[in-house]
């Protein structure tokens, strides 16, 4: 009778530890959690002094190789004396350009489409106003066309956002921007237009 | 006759169709100028974005009014009417784009803000009914076993009724099983390759759960915002670098800050699947009124503590620009189909002997890469004929990722 117990507990068992494959929600078994989960500091952990591992850099410092060169305000006056004075300092080249391509096919087409006609493919309703860069009709708060628009307007619509669109200066750095602005001047204004 | 009849029939209904679709078009072409040209700063009872909200515009002002506005904003705002000026300055001084729309087209732009009024509140009700889950399969399983259980007990009592209307011995459900393993154990052959079966399951068992030990394939926490990335970078096509920036030009592909988030989220603020409480979480995380759309001054805000689910340990290293930048390998490659997935599923399950595998696999990118060309040279005409792998230039070294 006992041996009988024994064996039924014992299938059930083996059945019972067959089902855990580990749970979908937990990350199952560690050996040495420390070397997942170390002592040093990760990216983006948190620890007791300070809280958040990431954190902004110290107010008025400037990291090597990244002293700004685009001095313009984030109001309507900056967008116009950016559009009249900011000089783009990349160089059209073909690296260039392939780069300002590849980098508006990752931050820019999926809103303003492949040729810049505003036909990307985010779906919301908000998107679906997107300004043709090749626009030769309406003006522009600067008076101009989309597409005679100034390589500091770009830069500075891209650097601060405007109207719907968010600022990026945070994804992509000043000589990504300007390799973008060149990409969209020398391709994407005059696309289709004689 | 009857195939004159039928033809005649059918031109009738056709001529409704086309009635029906002319009808429909005269209803959306406002819709459609509204769509392409003003949605990018207004919208309609969403609240106010880059120009106010246009709900109800149509009672507030007429329609001459709003024509000259839309039609040229600055030249209004200077012939000094009062209520241009103060938009104007109440919006930040920012100009409205001029459009030259003709007179049908700004007509039907007007009508179409009349009509939105009311069939914009109708079409929010639609969207805030919830939409019912189905079971989980957990809870399905659950309800089958015990049906089945059910069903055992229920067939034993009818076996002992009949049993006992033959006067036959009965037994219940344990004795039944009892007898069962009774008859096993008697017969040794059966006990032995019994034994050997529960050992050999066992012993897997115990493999299995020891070679899974520090991996995590599989492991799909839930987040503490329900973002998907099959709605992100699925079906609205974001690129995967949009948000992960780091993943480009340094070790860790980055997880994205708040402000990133914004960039859309400033404006959209209800989603297709969850509603307004996961984007709220956002707003509360950086400090946001969507009343007002601006940012709460002197907000404290908090991290969105994101759990992580690829954490490699700390004795291997790993950088993300090496393989995207350098070597070209699409995100998809190690973390899987990403742009299907609404909750992010540990694909792979980044043990070493995945990594060699693909190490052993993948060609060098050598194009474009100008800095190595001599050794890339050399490369190529000691490897003349075989495909220069990633191991061919160190990928199996020890030291190249345990240091």
């Amino acid at each position: 009778m006992n041996n009988v117990i024994l064996k039924i507990g014992l299938l059930a068992g083996v059945i019972f530890l067959s089902a855990c494959t580990g749970g979908d929600s937990s990350p199952g078994y560690e050996f040495m959690p420390n070397m997942y989960r170390s002592a040093s500091l990760e990216t983006y952990g948190e620890n007791t002094i300070t809280g958040m591992n990431a954190l902004q850099p110290v107010e008025g410092t400037v990291a090597r190789g990244h002293l700004s060169t685009f001095n313009y305000d984030e109001t309507l006056e900056g967008y116009l004396s950016a559009g009249e004075n900011a000089v783009n300092p990349i160089k059209n080249t073909p690296e260039n350009m392939a780069d300002g391509k590849a980098l508006y096919g990752m931050f820019c087409e999926h809103c303003h489409g492949k040729t810049g006609a505003g036909d990307g493919t985010v779906m919301h309703a908000l998107y679906s106003a997107v300004p043709h860069y090749n626009d030769n009709k309406l003006l522009r708060r600067c008076n101009l066309p989309m597409c005679d628009l100034k390589a500091g307007h770009i830069f500075h619509a891209i650097t601060f956002g405007l109207n719907s669109m968010g600022p990026h200066a945070s994804q992509i750095n000043e000589e990504e921007r300007w390799k973008i602005t060149l990409y969209i001047q020398e391709e994407l204004q005059h696309y289709g237009l004689e | 006759m009857i195939l004159i009849k039928d033809l005649k029939n059918r031109l009738g209904l056709l001529a409704v169709l086309i009635l029906l679709s002319t009808n429909t078009f005269a209803q959306t072409e406002g819709e459609q100028i509204f769509k392409q040209n003003c949605t990018a700063c207004h919208t309609i009872g969403n609240g106010r974005l880059v120009g106010p909200d246009l709900e109800g515009i149509t009672k507030k002002r007429d329609a001459t009014w709003l024509s000259a506005w839309i039609t040229n904003s600055s030249e209004l705002i200077a012939s000094g009417d009062a209520d241009a000026i103060a938009i104007f300055k109440e919006y930040n001084n920012i100009p409205m784009t001029a459009y030259d729309f003709s007179d049908k087209e700004m007509k039907s732009l007007l009508e179409y803000l009349a009509i939105e009024v009311e069939e914009d509140v109708a079409t929010a009700k639609v969207g805030t009914e919830a939409t019912s889950k189905g079971m989980s399969s957990t809870t399905l399983l659950l309800i089958v076993a015990v049906v089945l259980l059910l069903l055992i007990f229920v067939l034993t009592s009818v076996k002992n009724s009949l049993k006992e209307s033959l006067q036959q011995p009965t037994e219940t459900v344990f004795e039944t099983i009892e007898n069962f393993f009774k008859a096993i154990w008697a017969n040794s052959p059966a006990v032995v390759a019994l034994v050997f079966v529960v050992f050999i399951i066992l012993l897997k068992v115990a493999f299995d759960a020891m070679m899974g030990v520090g991996v995590t394939t599989n492991y799909m926490p839930e987040q503490p915002i329900a973002y998907s990335h099959k709605i992100h970078a699925g079906d609205n096509g974001i690129d995967c670098n949009y948000c992960h920036t780091g993943a480009r030009n340094s070790k860790m592909a980055g997880i994205p800050s708040a402000n990133v988030c914004m960039n859309c989220h400033t404006y959209i603020s209800s989603g297709s699947t969850t509603g307004e409480t996961e984007i709220a979480k956002i707003y509360d995380a950086i400090g946001f009124d969507v009343k007002t759309r601006t940012y709460i001054e002197g907000y404290e805000q908090k991290p969105i503590k994101w759990v992580r689910i690829h954490n490699l340990p700390d004795l291997s290293y790993f950088n993300h620009s090496q393989h995207v930048t350098v070597g070209k390998i699409e995100c998809q490659e190690c973390h899987g189909a990403i742009e299907e997935m609404d909750v992010v599923r540990q694909e792979n399950d980044l043990t070493m002997g995945w990594c060699i595998e693909c190490h052993k696999e993948t060609e060098v990118k050598m194009e474009g890469n100008d800095y190595y060309t001599l050794m890339h040279e050399k490369m190529k005409e000691k490897y003349a004929g075989q495909k220069i792998t990633v191991d061919k230039i160190g990928g199996l070294e020890c030291g190249k990722c345990h240091y």
